[in-house]
């Protein structure tokens, strides 16, 4: 349902152009969850705005890039020739393609009350009036699991916690009707046991409505439990993607292999967990050649600080960005 | 909301109680009182010799001998019962009467000020901070400086020159002449407006080129809030986005110096007066400080200040309407 190609994004910044986001591809398949992983930094948030066209503005999408998407009525149209503003986008917009983000407090604005955000939302998707929009919203906050739906929809997001303005963000999100849903990090701020909830929370929903999903998180341990398919981001570039299982069990990317180390896990309980040595390099200077070259412990002089690995087939539609698959490729040919 | 504007209700009650305090204590300061003045003017050069049993006298025709606590609450009883202020001895008849006009048309000089700076400055701060770094925006930031840096004085005499220069009317004061005194109709209504617009601007400069800074300032904050962000991607157009999201918060610094701004149009309406040869209230209570008029200056004084702090109930009501925090934070 949605295919991105050759997506770049660059900033205008007083110290000039920066890229942040070079040259990712991703696919959506309907009903299916997309987990984009990464440590902070590495261009998750923007390359999922960009879907939208909802970067700032001095953020630019490169003109090569493709963002196909396919509605609910089938059609099929790049995001990227759409621009900012004008109809076809706000038909996107939440109608098509939902959005969560990392911090519920700051998503809702504090001056509405929860269910006067709703019925916008509502009312802007759906040809219906005020009174069914509501009732829609109420169903929706009953659905992700808000106890006294009548009463809270006329709450201001202020008189809720933490946890409950999540589930109302989650409603907000889906009482438009999204067919595709994208969730920035939405567990990030909240207690660990609130956390596990909402998270299976959205995993059923996204079953029961047969939605697609991205679901964004830095957290490896959090994918296995929600994506079918993930894409491994580093520095703005997809290093590793294909499905969950085999990139947790056969992890290609020396950066995965060091993700997956860093796991707790039941069986290493007692063992020390071994981060990933050094520091993310800032996205205004990456390293030339393959970004993880300065943190990499197989990396080969000369070739990797120099070169930009392409993406390659290590299985089915498993793929990943680095020398050491090339060379066992070459070597096996 | 009812309980907020309940609370807010009686805070502006005890403090109209402590001004009107306040006021009647001002009245009382200067030294001697009008029995003293009242002697001196009717008999000085007359050669009646006059003795303190004769002011004493006036003193008590007056009502002036009385103490204090018991003329304040005479004083203060009668307003709020009869909407009575009291004698205007000066002028030998009703403060009401002295007051009248001049309370309207010192109103309308504020309300005309008021809404011609908000009506100005909102869309424009709002227009600089949603095109910002732009062309329109550093040209409307040169020129809310110039604002800033220009006394309004200095700026009613400039336009006076000019105004007078292409429009050769009598543009100063508040109406055409004969209008002044004659019987308030449509015509004399519209005369005002056309009078209005040149004090109400002069006042509305500064604050003009004040508050375009500020919401300028906010509704640039306000744009980058996440709740913007997530509001477009629900597909809400543009422009009912702007309004309905970050322009709303972005205009509360304004709202909530409502009771700040009438405060300084209050002290700068004297001077613009002046230059402009209006009459309003500023001349009057001078004058009646000069004659030790107390009625007269109390009186003025107290509806000034009350309107300050009406003004600062409404500005605090609309706040609360505004951002509904703030009306939990109250309880
Ligand atoms: N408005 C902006 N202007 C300039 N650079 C930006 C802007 N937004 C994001 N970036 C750059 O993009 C990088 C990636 O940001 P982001 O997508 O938020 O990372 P993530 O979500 O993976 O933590 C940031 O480190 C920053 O350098
Ligand atoms: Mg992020």
């Amino acid at each position: 349902m949605l295919k991105v190609e050759n997506l770049s994004i660059s900033f205008r910044t007083d110290e000039g152009l920066i890229t942040p986001v070079q040259d990712i591809a991703f696919e959506v398949q309907p009903g299916r969850t997309l987990g984009i992983v990464g440590e902070s930094g590495s261009g998750k948030s923007i390359s999922t705005k960009a879907l939208m066209q909802l970067l700032p503005g001095n953020g630019i999408i490169s003109s090569e890039a493709k963002i196909l998407y396919t509605d609910k009525s089938g059609k099929t149209r790049d995001i990227n020739r759409l621009g900012k503003k004008g109809r076809a986008i706000r038909h996107i917009r939440g109608g098509e393609i939902g959005m969560i983000f990392q911090e519920p407090m700051a998503s809702f604005s504090p001056v509405y009350t929860i269910g006067n955000q709703m019925v916008e939302a509502i009312r802007l998707h759906r040809n219906v009036g005020r009174k069914d929009a509501r009732r829609i919203a109420v169903e929706m906050l009953d659905k992700v699991g808000i106890s006294n739906p009548e009463a809270r929809v006329d709450q201001y997001p202020h008189e809720m916690s933490g946890g409950m303005r999540q589930r109302a963000m989650i409603a907000l999100a889906l009482s438009a009707g999204p067919a595709l849903l994208i969730a920035d990090e939405p567990t990030t701020a909240l207690d660990v046991t609130i956390q596990a909830q909402v998270l299976e929370l959205m995993r059923n929903l996204q079953r029961d409505l047969s939605m697609g999903m991205i679901f964004i998180t830095h957290d490896l341990g959090v994918i296995s439990h929600i994506a079918d398919d993930v894409a491994v981001m580093y520095l703005g570039t997809i290093v590793e993607r294909g499905p969950t299982d085999k990139v947790i069990h056969e992890p290609a990317h020396p950066y995965t292999q060091g993700l997956i180390k860093a796991l707790p896990s039941v069986d290493r309980l007692h063992d020390r967990l071994t981060p990933i040595p050094g520091d993310i390099p800032s996205p205004n200077d990456r390293p030339t050649g393959c970004p993880f070259h300065t943190r990499c412990t197989k990396v080969i002089a000369g070739l990797c600080d120099q070169h930009q690995p392409q993406i390659l087939q290590v299985g089915e539609d498993h793929t990943v960005r680095c020398f050491l698959h090339e060379k066992q490729q070459r070597a096996s040919a | 909301m009812l309980r907020f504007t309940l609370e807010r209700l009686v805070g502006m009650i005890v403090t109209m109680v402590l001004v009107s305090m306040m006021v009647f204590l001002i009245m009382e300061i200067p030294p001697g009182d009008y029995a003293d003045r009242y002697a001196f003017r009717k008999y000085s050069g007359t050669g009646i010799a006059i003795t303190e049993a004769d002011i004493e006298a006036i003193r008590h025709d007056f009502g002036l001998d009385k103490p204090m606590a018991l003329r304040y609450v005479d004083w203060i009883g009668n307003i709020v019962l009869h909407g009575d202020f009291g004698q205007a001895f000066a002028f030998e008849t009703d403060v009401t009467k002295v007051i009248g006009d001049k309370v309207w048309l010192t109103m309308a000089i504020l309300f005309g000020t008021l809404l011609l700076t908000y009506l100005i400055a909102i869309p424009i701060g709002i227009y600089a901070a949603v095109r910002r770094a732009s062309f329109a925006d550093y040209g409307l930031t040169i020129f809310s400086y110039l604002g800033l840096a220009l006394p309004n004085f200095l700026l009613a005499l400039i336009l006076l020159y000019f105004v007078n220069l292409w429009f050769g009317a009598d543009i100063g004061g508040l109406f055409s002449t004969g209008m002044s005194d004659a019987p308030w109709s449509f015509a004399k209504a519209w005369d005002l407006i056309k009078h209005l617009w040149l004090p109400a601007f002069v006042l509305a400069w500064s604050a003009v080129a004040y508050q375009i800074q500020t919401i300028r300032a906010t509704m640039s904050d306000e744009l980058n809030k996440l709740s913007v962000t997530a509001a477009r991607a629900r597909g809400v157009p543009e422009t009912k986005l702007l309004i309905k999201y970050p322009a709303r918060l972005a205009i509360n610094p304004v709202v909530s110096t409502i009771g700040f701004d009438v405060n300084r149009i209050f002290s700068e309406l004297p001077i613009v007066a002046v230059v402009l040869g209006l009459t309003e209230l500023g001349e009057l209570l001078l004058n009646a400080y000069l004659d030790l008029d107390m009625y007269v200056a109390g009186a003025i004084l107290l509806m000034l200040t009350f309107v300050i702090v009406l003004m600062n109930f409404i500005s605090d009501l609309l706040l609360a309407w505004l951002d509904p925090r703030i009306k939990l934070g109250s309880n």
